[in-house]
């Protein structure tokens, strides 16, 4: 990979050498695999939903510009893509503007959260406050280790800027409620369905091999390669909140308490 | 060979059913499921026809009365907030594509320890909440309906098990369940349809509790049809069962009661939001205000009037109905509308395994232990808890994750890429039921400018102590199954509670055939009628509810269409009410035990 390209904080690296790895059309442990080449097999109804989603970007509307140009800059961080080619990025902006600008809630608000566009909202300018007071510079301007630092005092339930927006919303909340839905972006693209080796839409072809996670005759058996998250990053850490094997002790864990 | 493989890679092989393409329905038919279409026949009675009863809320409990009631001679309506699904068109294979299965509208959900709605637990359209129930079926166990005089917590039932037991058998042959041909737990008892092959997730469940020695049932309970069932296919394993069930192999009252009902003369408005019941000068239900698909209000007269809305719509309609002389909410003389709400402690043990599981295949609920239903004295809390297969698809295994590891960014990145080394099991968890567990109105405003439901949740210490010790359980099995990480994520499944029954009218809202103690011509038929929730699933129990007041209805049509009370005798079954072909023999005939037996083979850890 060109130097000028390799970011500390950005670029996924193979652990043993410390090389850095070049972005890929398909990451992930199922090379070839392809949900979308299966689509001849699914119903009607179903390919146009996917195919849908696929071909048709929807426009932004909810946004403007400038707090579309953050967003961005936080769904970067909040599910990096520094991996994927620019070919084979998942949009995640596209799909959550949509969903705020035809307001589609999950069917329930908590009631220490104000609703669903006006914390989407809120959190925009709470992010940019936690900024400017760690750094001195709006989000977007920070490198993408400072912008994490960000991300993580949110989802840790602790940060150090922005207490009038706090009091009214719950970081835990803001934060569950931003990662959720950009995970609803990501994992409902076909491309991470191939990542991943998610078998996809399955009707009116069924499965035949239901034992031992055996792969359908179309599915591709696993070929994992190692990797690592980028050397400066600290989104990789989650293994520090892990049950550890019995063996060596077993902390009561997950994230406790109830959501 | 490598050519072949190319060629195979290539997706040449594969980009075309090898038996050409698949039909797609024709125009005008409405199909439930591939094969099964009905006929959705219009209006049948006029705008100011009186009927005689009026159903809110189709899904469970809706769908078994309207049938029932249908098919018993009655002139019968059905209002349904949602659509009438046509399962080839509006459904799709596909995670993010079902969102519109829910209840999505606005409610408010708080207290010490609030529950999430929506896709968790609460449905709209024809159909309810089966549409998108993962289907398992079991019964209640006779301790269920005792527990305050064997425990000392929560409340009794006014009826027993042996009241219900008929009707559960009945459900059992309607769904029809599929189960293992003896079932160990409550009352014993085996399956009309065969257990059906595990997968994945259900090898790891009877793995770990066969290491620990924990008996466990495989491939059932489930309303999944293990072989085909009238126009209804078995069961293709495509796990989307939560996603609403294309194939028509899982039960809903939408494939079901529903087209038996239109075949005996029910008539269904879809897409109707009911906003109140009416009451006369007499005292009595007179029948329902609502908006239809256009917002435009009508008001439909009924004799009787039965609400199926569940834990939620049920109570909030009730309060919306407040009206001189029922200044707090109909049928609240005893105070207690909206109060005792339930849901299960649902904790979801996530365990990653060195071998490929790939749960996305086969049915989410599959495989299920109620070893530790019962109080064991020998723990520091009433009541147990079961233990059952769960499969979340990518979307919910992502927001799981988000949870049980606090993972996002490249942490997610890197967990999900293993999505398909990871296996989940649920607690089923009984949480009893609490005054301060409560439906009320909120200040905010639906789009009929409604007030909606808020929903205050909080655990008490029993509830705490339960969910503590069922977690660990359920990690000890994930662990014994061989998983080499195990992670955990609290949530709580199903919604019961709120409208409970009971024999004393002054702290029940209605009486053991679910006829309100205060307004003779009011029924509720759903969930919210459960005075307690058990470990087991409710929708077989809601089902049983349901046809057992059918026959009440029907047993007493003279007095209760004259708005008079019926005897309160338990009525004759009417096994000829099922509908057509489902309540067929062949089911192992195992005696039941006496009340209060012991089962010889239930052991307890």
């Amino acid at each position: 990979m060109k130097s000028q390209e390799v970011d500390p904080a950005r670029t996924p690296v193979e652990p043993t050498t410390g090389q850095y790895l070049e972005p890929m059309a398909q990451p992930g442990y199922y090379p070839g695999y392809s949900t979308l080449g299966q689509q001849a097999f699914w119903d009607a109804a179903t390919r146009r939903v996917v195919r849908r989603r696929v071909q048709e970007v929807p426009p932004i509307r909810f946004f403007t510009p400038a707090e579309a140009r953050l967003m961005q800059a936080v769904l970067d961080r909040v599910l990096p893509q520094d991996d994927r080619d620019e070919d084979h990025k998942i949009p995640l902006l596209p799909r959550i503007d949509e969903k705020l600008y035809y307001n589609r809630i999950d069917g329930y608000r908590y009631e220490d959260m104000p609703p669903y566009r006006e914390s989407h909202r809120l959190g925009l300018v709470a992010i940019d406050n936690i900024a400017a007071h760690l750094h001195r510079q709006h989000f977007v301007e920070l490198g993408a280790r400072e912008q994490e630092e960000v991300l993580q005092s949110i989802q840790s339930g602790n940060p150090p800027a922005a207490g009038e927006i706090w009091k009214i919303m719950s970081p835990q909340r803001y934060w569950s409620q931003l990662l959720h839905d950009a995970l609803e972006a990501y994992y409902s693209h076909p491309y991470a369905w191939d990542e991943i080796g998610y078998g996809g839409p399955a009707y009116p072809r069924p499965y035949f091999r239901l034992e031992r996670g055996e792969p359908e005759p179309w599915e591709v058996r696993e070929q994992r390669y190692s990797w690592a998250p980028p050397p400066l990053s600290i989104s990789g850490e989650y293994t520090a909140h892990d049950l550890s094997h019995p063996e060596v002790g077993r902390p009561t864990g997950g994230a406790g308490g109830t959501h | 060979m490598s050519d072949l493989r190319a060629l195979w890679r290539s997706g040449r092989l594969w980009n075309s059913p090898l038996g050409g393409a698949f039909e797609p329905p024709k125009a005008g038919d409405h199909m439930l499921g591939p094969i099964e279409k009905v006929d959705c026949p219009g209006r049948r009675y006029r705008e100011d026809e009186e009927v005689d009863a009026v159903i809110v809320g189709l899904g469970a409990g809706g769908g078994v009365m309207l049938q029932r009631l249908a098919k018993a001679g009655f002139k019968v309506v059905g209002l349904e907030a949602g659509p009438f699904w046509d399962t080839e068109r509006d459904w799709v294979s596909d995670e993010a594509g079902s969102h519109q299965l829910y209840w999505n509208d606005l409610r408010i959900t708080g207290g010490s320890n609030p529950l999430t709605l929506g896709e968790n637990n609460s449905g709209q359209g024809v159909g309810g909440s089966t549409v998108h129930w993962a289907a398992f079926a079991p019964r209640f166990h006779p301790s269920d309906f005792r527990v305050y005089s064997e425990d000392g917590v929560g409340a009794d039932w006014p009826i027993s098990y042996w009241d219900l037991k008929p009707y559960y058998a009945l459900m059992e042959r309607e769904l029809p369940v599929s189960g293992p041909a003896y079932f160990p737990w409550g009352d014993p008892h085996g399956y009309p349809y065969g257990p059906h092959p595990t997968t994945g997730v259900p090898d790891v469940l009877v793995k770990g509790c066969t290491a620990l020695g924990i008996p466990v049932s495989a491939g059932g309970p489930v309303a999944i049809n293990a072989g085909a069932h009238n126009d209804r296919p078995h069961c293709i394993y495509r796990g989307f069962c939560i996603q609403g069930c294309k194939v028509g192999a899982k039960f809903s009252t939408l494939v079901v009661h529903v087209p038996d009902a239109l075949r005996h003369g029910a008539e269904i408005r879809d897409r109707c939001m009911v906003a109140r019941v009416n009451m006369g000068k007499d005292g009595l239900a007179s029948g329902v205000t609502y908006f239809d698909a256009d917002r435009r209000e009508h008001e439909q007269k009924a004799r009787l009037v039965i609400v199926c809305g569940y834990a939620i719509e049920t109570p909030r309609l009730l309060l919306n109905s407040a009206c001189p002389g029922f200044e707090n909410g109909l049928a609240d003389s005893s105070g207690t509308l909206g109060k005792y709400l339930m849901a299960q402690a649902g904790n979801v043990v996530l365990g990653r395994f060195p071998e490929l599981i790939r749960m996305y295949k086969g049915p989410p609920a599959n495989s299920l232990t109620e070893h530790f239903y019962e109080t064991d004295p020998r723990r520091d809390f009433a009541r147990g808890f079961a233990v059952q297969t769960v499969a979340p698809l990518p979307i919910a295994f992502a927001k799981q994750m988000a949870t049980a590891l606090n993972a996002w960014g490249w942490g997610m990145r890197r967990v999900m890429m293993d999505y398909n080394h990871w296996a989940t099991l649920g607690v089923l968890g009984e949480i009893l039921p609490w005054a301060d567990n409560t439906v009320t109105l909120a200040e905010e405003k639906d789009s009929f400018g409604l007030p909606v439901a808020k929903v205050t949740f909080n655990l008490h210490d029993n509830d705490k102590k339960l969910m503590h010790f069922a977690r660990q359980k359920v990690e000890e099995i994930m662990w014994a199954a061989g998983a080499e990480q195990v992670v955990q994520e609290p949530r709580y499944a199903h919604l019961v509670g709120a409208a409970r029954m009971g024999s004393d009218p002054r702290c029940s809202v209605v009486d053991g055939f679910l006829q309100s103690h205060d307004i003779a011509n009011l029924f509720i038929a759903d969930g919210s009628v459960l005075p307690t929730q058990g470990s087991a699933n409710p929708g077989l129990t809601i089902m049983a509810l349901a046809a057992r007041t059918a026959d009440y209805v029907t047993a007493e049509r003279e007095n209760i269409l004259a708005r008079k009370r019926g005897s309160r005798h338990a009525p004759p079954m009417r096994h000829d009410l099922s509908p057509q072909g489902t309540a067929g023999h062949g089911v192992p005939r195992l005696k039941g035990l006496a009340p209060g037996k012991k089962d010889p083979l239930r052991t307890r850890i």
